[in-house]
């Protein structure tokens, strides 16, 4: 019996851990300045990535900027950031929701039901993750301006069909994930309550999905990031701006006033920063059973 | 007799239970991978431009567009370094990133909890943040001007004396550079999570037997972590591989920006994506053909990869006959 | 010549949890130490803490007069096996059984030597050429000592390395690394949770719960003069009955009250119980020694009880019997037939029953050894 965090012996030179430790630090370097860079730039007058400290100018007026709900100091298009929060909110939402359900279903299914072409099916859900996401956005074009419906409903059909679009590509992982909890629940459990004279569908529904909670979470959280941070389906198909879009727009738009948009793109990161506070353990246990089997 | 097999065969599904739980997942997986292919195949026998649908869908052009593709693809100098672009682009990325999971999982196996849990989280950041904040902040870190933070690092060291344009003068050196820098951070976490979920999987005497015997950090890397980890070395390698090849979302804005030159910065699907949608004359009809046999080129590899992992073993049947 | 001593060794894990607490452990030189207790008792703990895998808390570990508590393991030239045997699953055996020695960057034409000798003395030479998984569990069981053997350790450690084997292989191979042991003549520590198998091979017993060493003996005196009712119970299958009893006090001397009816003390406990003052005791007899009778005299020697079940156990007999609520066992002969709810007498043997204090579990004796 050994005590769960072991994982080597305790008495080891410290000298060659804080060797290590170094060396990755070293290799880090980049990514700490460039997210560092990016969050003390939304806190300044200027943009100090060019680590010129007499550019550093505390002020918290990009965010108050950024939280009244401006754009631009001067000019530009004035659109309210907030209805470009809630545009991206709408999308992470709404591919959260369709991924969680499909793939709590197909992973159930692949999982725990014998159905022909079972093996085929998983096979198929790998080699999508082949298929050409750029091919496939031509495609998935195509069909969009096929179905256009009238101006007045334009908008709303967009925000529709990116997320259905945008859930289709997680589909896949979110089978995955959820078949490597649903193998971790014993057989027997559904055996009694199939013994018990429940349907599948209930089955599932009572019983199974609320023992994979974990996975369930992990999918939504995994589904949210995924419509949060999209930019070509965003891009491609929604009428109205996201967070993504107005950054890719006003980079280099004479109009802006980079450190607003720095404060944007922190706001924006905010998620991803939440996610991890929640969901770091999740993340490495779940991929173990993902992986295999 | 083989149709009425098929038929009974698929009729025997639909009323089986697995059909209701598939039902989405299926439709959603014809509506948006199937179908979609299948237009893009439509297409490329087409001369359509500038999704003027009306105009040209009736009209086929035979394999025109193809002839075309192979023309640009051997003679066409903006179009020929797109292909060499891509070459590299997978080969460097894919041992950057198996390299750099391999290194982050073992590194943070011999760390201290804390140090690799900061570790971890470090490294998925790239994975998990919005592509424009993610492409925003590569755009000031490799900015050809002087506001760039690699050029002001270079030159407060007194390496150069001026800003250098990494990605548009350099050419191909610096947009290479950029293009697989900025990439290879988003993969190595995905070889990270799967081989420190592979090594925590190993039981822990191992290691702790060979500690008794004297072994070094490098003698459990070499005899006992690596060689464990193979089947995981397999996967990841095909499985990226796969990823760089359809990959385009986290170059796209390096592009448009024009941080990265738009030639020696392109690969082949950002080359599909760029010509239907962004191009000033989008040959819709060029852009199909090229991303037809992308798709074909994807799925010899994927099932090649499958293949190569033995994907057939690791499918388990489910228990019992209920 | 090496001894292993452990001094006031205390092991605090960062969660809190308390692994071992003040243990004081000497293993003499070739000496067989058995360290028994439940699962979770701090057994393996302690081994570890021998090992150099868990660095203690307070307290010094000596190799003879070596200070080895901030060694680490590789310099403390132990041999060590554990539960799940920790076989490379990618190396061959050969290379299994090698790999210490390669650690030590010995010439390969000495490896060689090395292990064809090691295995051949665990008769593992035929196997050689395959992978662990290819081999039987006894097999890997033994690959896995090998391999701990392969580099001449001063300190043998085992941990419960029976305990994946089953059964029958378990006794074989028990007898089997008792000679291996006292042949090679190197101190090993054991740490197991059967309790026959620690009586079967051990020199000494400690016996472990709760993170502290409760009783240390030769299996004799852990098994007839248990230090507490811990002790008696773990130990024996079936274990030592225990029955609460009030002291009275007769014309003829001391006697115990089991269900209101009487029992002697034995005389040598009765200064013990004098002493002790105590008014209630627990009585601790094994069920080897306890006679029933189906008549009843009035001797102070037996108590009166019911048959509540009978267990043929093939060589022998075990009736449990109800003593006015207690259940307790004895070994019978064969030829004894008892049905349930007979009426019998139970006598256990006066010369071999100990006595407990109820209030801290202890035995008299150790109670008195630890007054004076």
């Amino acid at each position: 019996m050994m005590s769960a965090g072991l994982r080597d012996i305790e008495l080891r030179s410290r000298r060659t851990e804080l060797l290590l430790v170094a060396t990755v630090l070293i290799f880090s370097i980049p990514l700490i300045l460039g997210y560092g860079l990016l969050i003390l730039s939304s806190f300044s007058k200027e943009m100090v990535t060019n680590l010129n400290p007499h550019d550093f100018i505390p002020t918290l007026r990009n965010w108050i900027l950024f939280f009244e709900g401006r754009t631009a100091v001067f000019g530009g298009i004035r659109v309210n950031i907030w209805h470009i929060v809630l545009n991206t909110l709408i999308v992470a939402l709404g591919v959260s929701f369709l991924v969680t359900l499909v793939g709590s279903m197909t992973g159930y299914a692949v999982s725990r039901l014998k159905f022909s072409g079972r093996k085929r099916f998983m096979a198929l859900l790998m080699l999508l993750h082949a298929f050409p996401g750029s091919v496939m956005v031509v495609g998935i074009y195509f069909l969009y301006l096929m179905f256009l419906p009238s101006y007045q409903l334009v908008r709303f059909y967009s925000f529709f069909f990116v997320i259905v679009a945008r859930a289709s590509l997680e589909i896949p992982m979110a089978t995955w994930l959820m078949k490597g909890f649903f193998d971790m629940i014993p057989w027997e459990v559904e055996w009694a309550a199939l013994v018990d004279g429940a349907s599948r569908f209930k089955v599932w529904r009572k019983v199974i999905l609320p023992m994979v909670k974990p996975g369930v979470a992990a999918v939504m959280l995994f589904g949210f990031l995924a419509g949060w941070m999209d930019i070509i389906y965003v891009r491609t198909f929604l009428v109205d701006q996201t967070l993504a879009t107005w950054i890719e727009s006003n980079i280099n738009a004479e109009y802006s006033y980079l450190p607003l948009v720095a404060a944007a793109g922190t706001f924006y990161l905010l998620p991803t920063i939440i996610f991890f506070l929640l969901a770091q353990r999740l993340i490495f246990t779940i991929s173990a059973t993902g992986v295999k089997g | 007799m083989a149709k009425s097999n098929l038929f009974s065969k698929i009729k025997g599904f639909v009323r089986s239970d697995a059909f209701i739980f598939l039902l989405p997942a299926i439709i959603l997986i014809i509506v948006f991978y199937l179908i979609p292919i299948a237009v893009s195949v439509y297409m490329s026998f087409t001369p359509l431009r500038n999704w003027n649908i009306q105009r040209y869908i009736h009209e086929f052009v035979g394999f025109e567009n193809y002839w075309r593709f192979f023309y640009m693809v051997t003679h066409d100098p903006t179009v020929q370094p797109i292909f060499i672009t891509t070459v590299v682009f997978i080969v460097v990325t894919l041992i950057v990133n198996v390299l750099g999971g391999l290194g982050l999982a073992i590194a943070t196996f011999f760390m201290g909890e804390k140090e690799a849990s900061g570790t971890q989280l470090l490294w998925l950041l790239p994975r998990m943040t919005p592509i424009a904040v993610y492409s925003m902040i590569w755009y000031y870190f490799f900015h050809g001007s002087a506001i760039g933070t690699l050029n002001s690092i270079l030159m407060a060291l007194g390496i150069i004396h001026h800003p250098i344009d990494w990605g548009q003068s350099i050419i191909p050196w610096g947009p290479w550079m950029i293009i697989i820098f900025v990439n290879g951070l988003v993969g190595v976490s995905y070889g990270m999570i799967v081989f420190t979920s592979a090594i925590s999987n190993i039981p822990k005497e191992l290691v702790i037997a060979a500690r008794v015997d004297g072994a070094s950090n490098w003698s459990i890397t070499k005899n006992i972590l690596i060689p464990l980890l193979k089947w995981h070395i397999v996967y990841v390698t095909t499985w990226q591989m796969l990823s760089l090849l359809t990959t385009y979302d986290h170059i796209f804005l390096l592009v448009e920006w024009g941080l990265v030159n738009r030639y020696w910065g392109t690969t082949w699907a950002l080359y599909i994506y760029n010509m239907a949608f962004t191009a000033a004359e989008k040959d819709l009809g060029l852009a199909a053909a090229a991303g037809v046999i992308l798709v074909i080129v994807g799925a010899v590899l994927g099932l090649l990869a499958l293949k190569i992992m033995g994907f057939d073993k690791m499918v388990k049947e489910p228990r019992g006959d209920i | 010549m090496v001894v292993v001593r452990l001094v006031n060794v205390t092991k605090i894990f960062k969660t809190g949890v308390v692994g071992v607490k003040d243990i004081n452990l000497t293993v003499n030189h070739k000496e067989f130490m058995a360290l028994l207790g439940p699962s979770g008792s701090g057994k393996s703990t302690t081994l570890y803490l021998i090992a150099g895998i868990y660095k203690p808390s307070s307290g010094k570990i000596f190799f003879d007069d070596r200070d080895v508590t901030n060694l680490p393991p590789k310099d403390r030239n132990i041999g060590l096996v554990f539960q799940n045997w920790a076989l490379y699953p990618h190396m061959r055996v050969y290379d299994n059984i090698a790999f210490p020695l390669r650690i030590k960057k010995l010439p390969e034409n000495e490896i060689r030597k090395k292990v064809l000798e090691t295995a051949k003395m665990l008769r593992i030479d035929k196997f050689l050429n395959r992978y662990p998984w290819q081999l039987s569990g006894g097999q890997q069981q033994r690959v896995a000592i090998a391999r701990a053997l392969v580099k001449e350790p001063d300190v043998l450690l085992l941990d419960e390395p029976l305990s994946n084997l089953d059964a029958q292989l378990r006794i074989s191979v028990r007898a089997e690394l008792k000679r291996l042991q006292k042949r090679l003549g190197i101190t090993t520590i054991y740490v197991t949770h059967d309790q026959a198998e620690a009586l079967a091979m051990a020199d000494r017993i400690a016996v472990i719960n709760n993170g502290r060493i409760i009783q240390i003996g030769t299996p004799e005196q852990v098994y007839s003069k248990p230090a507490t009712i811990f002790v008696g119970g773990f130990l024996g299958n079936p274990p030592m009955n225990f029955v609460e009893a009030e002291i009275t006090e007769e014309k003829q001397g001391l006697y115990m009250l089991l269900s209101g009816q009487k029992l002697t003390v034995p005389k040598h406990y009765e200064p013990l119980v004098r002493k002790a003052g105590l008014r209630k005791v627990v009585v601790g007899f094994r069920p080897e020694d306890t006679a029933v009778i189906p008549e009843c005299r009035e001797t102070g020697e037996c108590i009166k009880g019911r048959v509540y079940a009978v267990e043929p156990m093939g060589r022998e007999y075990i009736v449990v019997v109800d003593l006015g609520g207690d259940l307790v066992k004895a070994i019978v002969p064969r030829s004894l037939v008892l049905i349930e709810d007979q009426e019998v007498c139970v006598c256990p043997s006066l010369e071999k029953l100990v006595l407990f204090d109820p209030k801290t579990e202890k035995s008299l004796e150790t109670l008195y050894a630890e007054k004076t």
